[in-house]
């Protein structure tokens, strides 16, 4: 970089600006007040899991949900599928609840490393979904789109709500500071939890109903996340 | 950092002697009075207080600190444009405002300037690598992001910077 003049007169300057910042030490009586607050506080703590463990602790939650509901559930679209359909399925859905677990236990750490930045996350899993109903199911629409679809969105937002609640208690222990983030992963995870049982559920095995009334309610509900996370980040309580 | 989190008070101490001083330097990338350093610094030790069990010892610590440095500096900055589009202007500027922020040279305040200009985000990078002096992968722990982000920014900093001190350079001659 110094072989350019330019460059070398924009090193100079930087090298200057950084050292105008005033660098000047703390003083006792700052330092004593810090002390004071925190010592008056200061309680043994038990630091976090690893991330690995963080992580498994999520896809746990995920898979007892979402094997416990598919059991209890109706099971129409489990016969209604093909094999192929019921695999790739699957396999996309534990790979979005993989992905989410793991962008949610990164998040509870401050500058923790980030193996997939959270916008990778969100369009891999996204695009997934789609070219997975897109490909695997036809393309027919029934007459009765609204009402048969009405159903499946309002179950869809039964399971996930009291879901998201379960991920939040397990998240909360965490140094939660990206809230849009972070509410977009939580239900990220909750939406994909949700998405699990009803495709067992489900009796409209077609790709427009699929991509309507599954996809669209778990894409509207990471959106809220995501929103309620930044307004709760903006103006709700700071970091615990 | 780990006698700290089994509550050792002499453990704090040292911590608050040693991380205070760069954490100051940091807070003042952003040309705040030492009076707002002070308060960012006092609201940043307050949450690194409430959120020591996330730290891991077998991760580095300065990146973790700054890390809630950096939201404490982000917090406080949307809160002063919260409070700044709820102002009235006035017509005159009470006393005693003017002497907040240190004076520079007449060049190193255009500099100040410029860089004042950059993108927040390119502009934190900056701050992280040039003031705080922190390396590539310390910044990207800090930010979340990636090494690659990080040399993105800086690099978009950089060009922004050069063809900023090019154009002032032509209109000097």
């Amino acid at each position: 970089m110094q072989d350019n003049p330019r460059d070398a007169h924009l090193e100079r300057q930087l090298e200057v600006w950084a050292a105008s910042h005033p660098d000047t030490g703390l003083s006792p009586a700052l330092r004593q007040k810090v002390h004071g607050v925190l010592a008056s506080s200061l309680t043994p703590v038990k630091p976090l899991p690893s991330q690995s463990r963080l992580i498994l602790a999520f896809l746990a939650v995920f898979v007892a949900c979402a094997a416990g509901l598919i059991a209890v559930m109706d099971k129409a679209g489990f016969h209604l599928m093909t094999g192929a359909q019921m695999g790739w399925m699957a396999a996309i859905l534990a790979g979005g609840g993989v992905l989410f677990s793991i962008s949610l236990a990164g998040q509870m750490v401050p500058g923790s490393r980030r193996a997939l930045p959270f916008s990778v996350v969100l369009v891999l899993s996204g695009v997934a979904v789609i070219a997975g109903i897109a490909l695997l199911f036809p393309w027919r629409a029934s007459s009765d789109f609204i009402s048969e679809g009405r159903p499946c969105a309002v179950m869809e937002l039964m399971i996930a709500i009291p879901a998201a609640a379960i991920f939040w208690l397990l998240a909360r222990r965490g140094a939660l500071v990206a809230s849009a983030g972070l509410g977009a992963a939580l239900t990220g995870l909750t939406a994909f939890l949700a998405l699990t049982p009803l495709q067992t559920q489900c009796m409209f095995q077609q790709a427009p109903h699929l991509l309507v009334w599954h996809g669209a309610t778990a894409a509207i509900l990471i959106g809220l996340g995501a929103l309620i996370g930044d307004c709760l980040g903006r103006f709700g309580p700071r970091l615990r | 950092m780990m006698r700290y989190q089994r509550a050792d008070p002499a453990a704090l101490e040292e911590l608050v002697r040693r991380i205070s001083p760069p954490l100051l330097r940091y807070f003042g990338g952003s040309r705040a009075s030492r009076n707002d350093r002070e308060d960012l610094l006092q609201d940043c030790w307050i949450r690194i207080h409430r959120s020591r069990h996330t730290y891991r010892a077998s991760e580095p610590l300065m990146p973790w600190i700054y890390a809630i440095a950096r939201h404490t500096r982000l917090d406080a900055y949307r809160k002063r444009r919260r409070l700044e589009s709820r102002e009235v202007l006035v017509a005159s500027v009470p006393e005693g405002l003017h002497q907040t922020v240190p004076e520079l040279p007449r060049g190193q305040d255009d500099f100040d300037q410029l860089v004042a200009s950059l993108p927040e985000t390119q502009r934190e990078v900056l701050v992280m690598l040039k003031v705080s002096g922190m390396s590539l992968e310390e910044v990207a722990f800090a930010t979340s992001s990636t090494v690659g982000a990080v040399k993105q920014k800086a690099h978009r900093a950089y060009t922004a910077l050069r063809r900023a001190l090019g154009k002032d350079r032509e209109h000097a001659r």
